[in-house]
């Protein structure tokens, strides 16, 4: 018999749950013995498990654990100073903007970011991927490691890109980097290249920095002066440099708007030149714009961002 | 139980328990939180990312969650373990912001984007597929049915730690994943298609069929 009434996938479902009392339990099931499309629904409630089962889980982005990194060193912060309690989620860019050169960074704290000039302080940067067990994590973990290994490179290159940008005037923000970094700046500016950063500022009226860090489209909501200031600053005259300046003419005739920063890094794991431009200078609005260093075209809408 | 503070790294103690940690985190050790946190946040990650169906909202969740998790440590009754009960912070952290969001349209190319974090494997295009489509089909379900299809279905907890996490009845779990598989089974269906062209079949499937 081929009962009129079939049974709704809800009814199907709490059967597999074993919700269903024992006398409709019975009933659905000769109901099942007999009737093909309920199996067939049956079948698909099952495949809803296997499918939800087989996708795969991500690890955290490296982005967001620093992200929390960062929260709870603050956290730790105020824990320590009396234990003033933080009503709401307080403003990370603002609390954390001097930080990590600010503090003494000596008695053992939560994971600071880039606190003392230790050389393995900046290998928990890759942490995400040195933990080793998820594949994709690994697969990019060299070039992460790459880009965060110098964490003393990193704080001169902010004074290196601070006082470039000072000496031309070009960066609004500019000056937050310099008036934080100069301890360390000083004998980084006198020893490290200073024409690198100096002169294909001037000369391109754009500074370019190779990162190599992997942005996701969170952090590029957040001031990009943060994460684009603390990078190496490029070598003058390269293939590579010609690429960007072909991307960054592409880009500023694109937008009709003058290009102030270019980062050479990546964009979800993929090969990347984020490129900024003013959008308006008096309220530090820039538009980003994320292109392929190879044909500059765009990986993502340009958007708006904050310098 | 404290382990020396000079030697903060984890492979400096593997065999501290998570309760010890928080133990000695509520003691004032500086580093036991980060380590708990370092145990944890990928799959905190996980439940998070599958129960918001969104990256920066899954950052966000977390982030106030671990944060919230580090001042309420003092309040952990260790009848629990501590992986229930920071995904019990973890959950309500996400059901809490998708209460106040409400549902937020998604636009195709944030799907895009997140699916391609999630599964960066240039070869695993059908699974990025897979995962696409498993993630805007979440987003369809309430938050509770969500919450409780991810934990069971995606993290594969049981009933019990699920019902533990989300403090209702094994029954209430049972049935929200009831009525989530309910929902999703009409949307997914052509995955199981799909991925027995590859495989044998399901054997569920197949003995449903013949028998």
């Amino acid at each position: 018999m081929t009962g009129d009434t079939h049974y709704d996938l809800e009814i199907l479902a709490e059967l597999a749950e074993g919700l269903l009392d024992a006398d409709t339990a019975q009933r659905v099931r000769e109901h099942l013995a007999v009737c093909d499309p309920c199996g067939e629904l049956l079948a698909d409630l099952a495949a809803v498990r296997e499918v939800l089962a087989a996708t795969p889980t991500p690890a955290m982005p490296m982005g967001v654990a620093l992200r929390i990194d960062k929260a709870l060193a603050v956290e730790a912060e105020s824990r320590r100073g009396g234990g003033v309690g933080l009503a709401e989620p307080p403003d990370w860019d603002e609390l954390m903007r001097d930080a990590p050169w600010e503090r003494p960074a000596a008695s053992g704290d939560v994971p600071r970011q880039a606190p003392e000039q230790t050389p393995e302080q900046p290998v928990r940067l890759g942490v995400v991927a040195d933990d080793g067990s998820i594949v994709p994590a690994r697969r990019r973990a060299p070039r992460r490691r790459r880009w965060a290994m110098p964490a003393v490179a990193a704080a001169a290159a902010v004074a290196v890109v601070g006082t470039a940008v000072t000496a031309t005037g070009l960066l609004v923000a500019g000056g937050d980097g310099a008036s934080v970094a100069p301890p360390i700046a000083l004998p980084s500016q006198s020893s490290a290249q200073p024409s690198v950063s100096r002169d294909p500022t001037r000369a391109r009226a754009y500074v370019v920095t190779n990162s190599d860090h992997n942005y996701s489209d969170h952090e590029l909501r957040m001031r990009l002066n943060d994460l684009l200031g603390p990078a190496p600053a490029l070598n003058g005259a390269s293939s590579e440099s010609d690429q960007v300046a072909k991307c960054v003419t592409a880009v500023s005739k694109r937008s009709k708007l003058d290009v102030f920063a270019v980062d050479r890094g990546q964009y979800n794991g993929q090969e990347a030149l984020v490129v900024a431009s003013w959008k308006k200078r008096a309220t530090e609005r820039v538009r980003i714009d994320i292109v392929d260093p190879f044909n500059c075209k765009n990986l993502r809408k340009p958007a708006l961002g904050r310098w | 139980m404290n382990s020396p503070p000079e030697t903060p790294s984890s492979a400096e103690r593997p065999s501290v328990t998570d309760a010890e940690l928080l133990t000695a985190h509520i003691n004032g050790d500086p580093h036991a939180f980060s380590e708990i946190v370092k145990r944890h946040r990928d799959r905190m990650w996980a439940v998070a990312l599958r129960t918001l169906g969104d990256p920066d909202e899954a950052a966000d969740a977390v982030q106030d969650a671990f944060v919230s998790a580090y001042r309420k440590a003092g309040s952990f009754r260790g009848e629990a373990a501590v992986t229930t009960w920071l995904h019990r912070i973890v959950v309500n952290a996400c059901l809490d912001r998708m209460r106040r969001k409400s549902v937020r349209p998604v636009a195709d190319d944030e799907l895009i984007e997140a699916a391609e974090r999630e599964t960066p494997m240039p070869d695993q295009t059908l699974e990025r597929e897979v995962s696409m489509e498993v993630s805007a089909a979440l987003k369809l379900l309430p938050g509770d049915q969500r919450a409780a299809l991810v934990l069971v279905d995606m993290m594969g907890y049981s009933v019990e730690d699920a019902a533990q996490v989300l403090q209702v009845p094994s029954g209430t779990v049972k049935s929200r994943c009831a009525r989530g598989r309910a929902k999703l089974a009409p949307i997914l269906s052509h995955l199981r298609n799909r991925s027995e062209a590859n495989r044998v079949s399901s054997a569920k499937g197949a003995e449903l069929r013949d028998g």
